[in-house]
């Protein structure tokens, strides 16, 4: 299974607050692949709410993903372009 | 379909206003349903209101309730039982706190999870810190 790991740092002012944390979580569940999102110390499931909240990151905080899966490339693509655009919201 | 979820809360205005909430982040794709109040409209619970919301939302992959107040478990058991009584359909009753409970539950049943990781997502809500250390 390809693995694909790629790091962009947050650049909306409010982080990954409520809204843009279900966006990721959402876009995240459009691929098959096995995705982590990694803050510091702190890693979480993608697909996690919960998990991705708790990871507190806020503006400026580098994010790692790491896809594990057919479609790793293009998960990991998405999700960077997602936090890239400040999700949408400014 | 996914999970749906019924909000229930002693009060009517919150038990929309979790709904509206919790729906937005949903994107439309869950089924949301407030019961809130009483049947008069006053501040309490109402077994027919949870009910009728219970059948609103109805869905084949199972609803999950969410409560502002212990208090308002009797009344969602009731209804829960008169529900599955005349449909087979699942119906879980979840301890998580209110408004954290339900965004959860509505992101987790909006990518597709089962009313079990929907549950225990909502379940975990509670370990959120409000306040980031």
């Amino acid at each position: 299974m390809p693995v694909v790991e790629h790091a962009v740092v947050i650049t909306n002012t409010i982080g990954l607050h409520a809204r843009p944390a279900a966006l990721l979580v959402q876009e995240a569940a459009r691929f098959q692949a096995r995705i982590q999102v990694r803050s510091g110390e702190k890693t979480a499931n993608a697909r996690s709410l919960v998990g991705v909240l708790k990871l507190g990151a806020g503006l400026g905080t580098t994010l790692v993903f790491q896809a594990e899966g057919d479609d790793a490339a293009e998960a990991v693509q998405a999700l960077i372009a997602l936090v890239e655009r400040k999700f949408d919201e400014e | 379909m996914t999970v749906s979820l019924v909000v229930v809360s002693h009060s009517a205005k919150l038990a929309e206003g979790v709904s509206e909430l919790a729906g937005q982040m949903a994107h439309g794709k869950v089924a949301i349903a407030a019961a809130g109040g009483t049947a008069e409209g006053e501040l309490g619970t109402s077994v027919e209101r949870i009910l009728e919301a219970l059948r609103q939302v109805a869905s084949p992959d199972g609803t999950l309730i969410l409560l502002d107040l212990g208090s308002a478990v009797m009344a969602a058991e009731m209804a829960v039982e008169q529900f599955t009584q005349l449909q087979d359909q699942r119906v879980t009753i979840s301890p998580a706190p209110l408004v954290e409970g339900a965004i959860v539950a509505a992101v987790e049943s909006s990518i597709g999870n089962t009313l079990e990781e929907v549950a225990d997502a909502a379940n975990n809500a509670m370990l959120l810190p409000k306040l980031q250390s």
